[in-house]
């Protein structure tokens, strides 16, 4: 990250910021601490907008307001581009927006009214197409009075059948048409002299009388069904018409409001960052951060539009600036899944490590270690495969599934190193061995490889620990974190020592160094620096979960295995142990990830990360909404630093 | 009698720091929900706090497989 100064004439401020606005590399510093010397703070100060600028800002965000409204009225589709260029017009879009807005307002109320209405009517839709091809059917006649029912089920038709038999005799026909819902859609015909009956009956049975809106109450049954059909038509036209007003409009004028919405966008976010530039009498600074290969780039594209009267210059980094330089997570493509974990902490401040690449180097490992099993890898392989097609759109679902795949390679490998495909499955069937060990039967060796890849990584924590505090020019700390790796080491090999692994002789030269050393560390680490020791040795210790979790994987598997044996039928074994199987794979990735995850976070990262960073947040038209929440963020940051040096 | 004194010795080993870890988690965890539908963007530092007591039944479990089969 490089630290920068812009500098140029205050009129060319605006400019300037469009420009930097469009490149979208320069994270902009909302204070002037570690940027102005202490000579020169009379001179430099915020810059305040003027009563034209606050004008500005008034009628751009209203001219917003009205915009997104317009927007909100308008179907989603996609607008083409315009070539127009929104600043000359900006007061003619502003005088037609007016009269467009109520236009479109009026159009989407009709919209919504006319969707209401056809909502209520949908439930009539069904119920209309049946009668009118029953009624088409049957004919009509003059004389005989019609009653529509919504019945459930056949049975509810056999019921009203009988009814209806008992009480007009052969003078009232029922007539059923079955719906796609499964109900079926029932029409009496029936003489005027029994129809009252017939309702009386229907309301006695439970099954009421399909009901039609009041409006229409003193129509008969045909004119009702005519009226309703007439009614859905015309609506569904009218809306149809609308949709078609609303399109031809977006197309027409959605190109050239939406570039002006986006220049709205554009001057808004030049007015709100120009709050954070700095002016003398006749100079604006902007101060900020930027990677460093982008400096170039600006520079030279500061050179092109203003022919040197802005300029950029590299400011060096002092130690006191370090707490305030923004950082950014930059990996290889294949780390960047990973990413996604260090995400779940606070960044890492610039001077420490981003902590990905060695989540992406061990995560995989420990997730091997523990699930060991060539049949599971196997089957989330290509379960990955498989889902990986169909998550592209999502992001975090892609990563997960691509974490999933690398994982589930190391658990094939582990599985074969282990001998263990479905638990003991592949050695009873297949006659698989172990190229390296057998987990269930050495778990005492186990237990020991466990605390030696903990060894391993707690000490290449402390290492990394070291080489940070150097980077940082605490040295104290940098000689508490190495005598931590030197106390690690002594306090194994007088362990070792005591089991008789190491010769009898080296005992007493391993506690000699440990007392000398010991004044040392409580110089470099103060009075906690043993307990801080202790801490370690009981981190290294917790790797024995990589042994203990992954016994417990296998001998789920194994009891998979036994019980599916026990059923004594092949398709029923099948069933019982393919469930436990399965059940034993989502434990395992649940329980691999998270005990592989809280390896990284609780013993690894706690040795050597300093969290605490700033993100970096460049101001680009991609940025706004990030510059918009981050507003009051900054705004108090500012306040503190300006408090901060006014004290000091 | 040597055997059941080692396997209640290896059970009260494993059995209480387990019971200590589940009382514990319980806590952080209820804690720890509370905590992330404020602030979502905790759920690392939630994580943390959960998986640190879980050391205890690790070195209960280490402690119980040395009585069993180093002793």
């Amino acid at each position: 990250m490089s630290k920068v100064e812009i500098v140029g004439p205050r009129d060319m401020l605006g400019e300037t910021l469009s420009l930097v606005r469009k490149k979208g590399d320069l994270h902009i510093e909302p204070s002037a601490v570690g940027f102005v010397d202490d000579v020169h703070k009379r001179d430099i100060h915020s810059l305040l907008p003027n009563e034209k600028a606050l004008f500005e800002k008034i009628f751009l965000q209203q001219l917003e307001e009205k915009l997104n409204s317009l927007f909100a009225c308008l179907p989603t589709e996609a607008i083409r581009e315009s070539f127009l260029t929104p600043r000359p017009i900006i007061d003619t879009v502003s005088r037609t927006l007016d009269k467009h807005l109520g236009m479109c307002r009026s159009l989407f109320d009709n919209r919504d009214t006319l969707r209401h209405d056809l909502a209520e009517l949908s439930h009539y839709k069904i119920f209309l197409a049946t009668v009118s091809t029953m009624l088409d059917k049957i004919g009509l006649i003059p004389d005989l009075d019609y009653i529509g029912i919504s019945l459930k089920d056949e049975k509810s038709e056999d019921i009203l059948k009988e009814g209806l038999d008992c009480l007009a005799d052969a003078s009232c026909e029922l007539f059923t048409v079955p719906t796609e819902e499964g109900a079926l859609v029932g029409l009496i015909a029936a003489t005027k002299d029994v129809s009252d009956d017939i309702r009386t009956l229907l309301s006695q049975k439970q099954m009421p009388e399909f009901t039609f809106p009041e409006s229409i109450q003193s129509l008969s049954f045909v004119q009702k069904v005519e009226y309703l059909q007439k009614e859905i038509r015309e609506k569904e036209t009218a809306l149809n018409s609308v949709n078609a007003e609303l399109e031809e409009f977006t197309h027409r004028w959605g190109p050239m409001y939406r570039a002006a919405l986006d220049w709205v966008h554009e001057q808004l976010s030049i007015i709100q960052v120009s709050a954070f530039s700095f002016e003398t009498a006749m100079c604006f600074f902007i101060y900020g951060w930027m990677p460093a290969e982008k400096v170039a780039s600006l520079r030279a594209g500061l050179q092109k539009n203003f022919s040197g009267s802005v300029v950029l210059e590299e400011i060096d980094i002092r130690i006191e600036d370090l707490e305030r330089v923004p950082v950014v997570l930059q990996n290889p493509e294949y780390f960047k899944p990973f990413e996604n974990f260090t995400r779940l902490l606070p960044l890492p401040s610039y001077t420490s490590f981003d902590p990905t690449p060695f989540i992406g180097l061990f995560f995989p490992l420990f997730f091997g270690l523990i699930l060991g099993d060539a049949g599971y890898g196997l089957i989330l392989l290509l379960v990955s495969i498989m889902t990986s097609r169909f998550s592209r759109k999502k992001r975090l679902l892609h990563d997960a599934i691509r974490i999933l795949k690398v994982c589930s390679l190391y658990a094939i490998i582990f599985g074969l190193l282990y001998g263990e495909v479905f638990g003991n499955l592949g050695h009873t069937v297949l006659g698989i061995k172990p190229l390296l060990i057998d987990r269930q039967k050495n778990i005492i060796p186990m237990l020991y490889f466990a605390m030696a890849v903990g060894l391993a990584h707690v000490t290449l924590g402390l290492a990394m620990g070291f080489v940070s505090a150097l980077r940082r020019h605490t040295k104290k700390e940098a000689l508490a974190k190495l005598l931590n790796i030197i106390f690690i080491f002594l306090t194994v090999a007088l362990i070792i020592t005591f089991f008789g692994l190491f010769p009898q002789l080296l005992k007493r030269p391993l506690l000699i160094t440990i007392l000398v050393l010991c004044p040392l560390l409580l110089f470099s680490g103060g009075i906690l620096a043993p307990l801080e020791l202790l801490k370690n040795i009981g981190n290294i210790i917790s790797y024995a979960r990589i042994m203990a979790i992954g016994l417990t994987s296998v001998l789920l598997a194994n009891v998979a295995n036994q019980l599916s044996g026990l059923t004594g039928d092949f398709i029923l074994g099948l069933i019982v142990g393919g469930i436990i199987h399965l059940i034993g794979i989502i434990i395992g990735v649940f329980s691999s990830s998270i005990h592989s995850l809280r390896l990284h976070y609780v013993e690894f990262f706690d040795k050597f990360i300093e969290l605490g960073g700033r993100k970096y947040r460049p101001f680009s038209p991609n940025e706004k909404k990030g510059q918009e929440n981050d507003k009051t963020e900054t705004e108090e940051e500012h306040y503190k630093q300006e408090q901060r040096a006014h004290s000091s | 009698m040597d055997k059941i004194l080692i396997a209640f010795a290896a059970a009260l080993a494993i059995g209480l720091p387990a019971i200590a870890t589940a009382w514990a988690q319980s806590k952080i965890g209820a804690a720890g929900a509370g905590s992330l539908a404020e602030k979502p963007e905790l759920s690392g530092t939630v994580i943390i706090l959960v998986a640190i007591p879980e050391t205890m039944v690790i070195l209960g479990f280490v402690v119980a497989v040395i009585i069993l089969l180093g002793g």
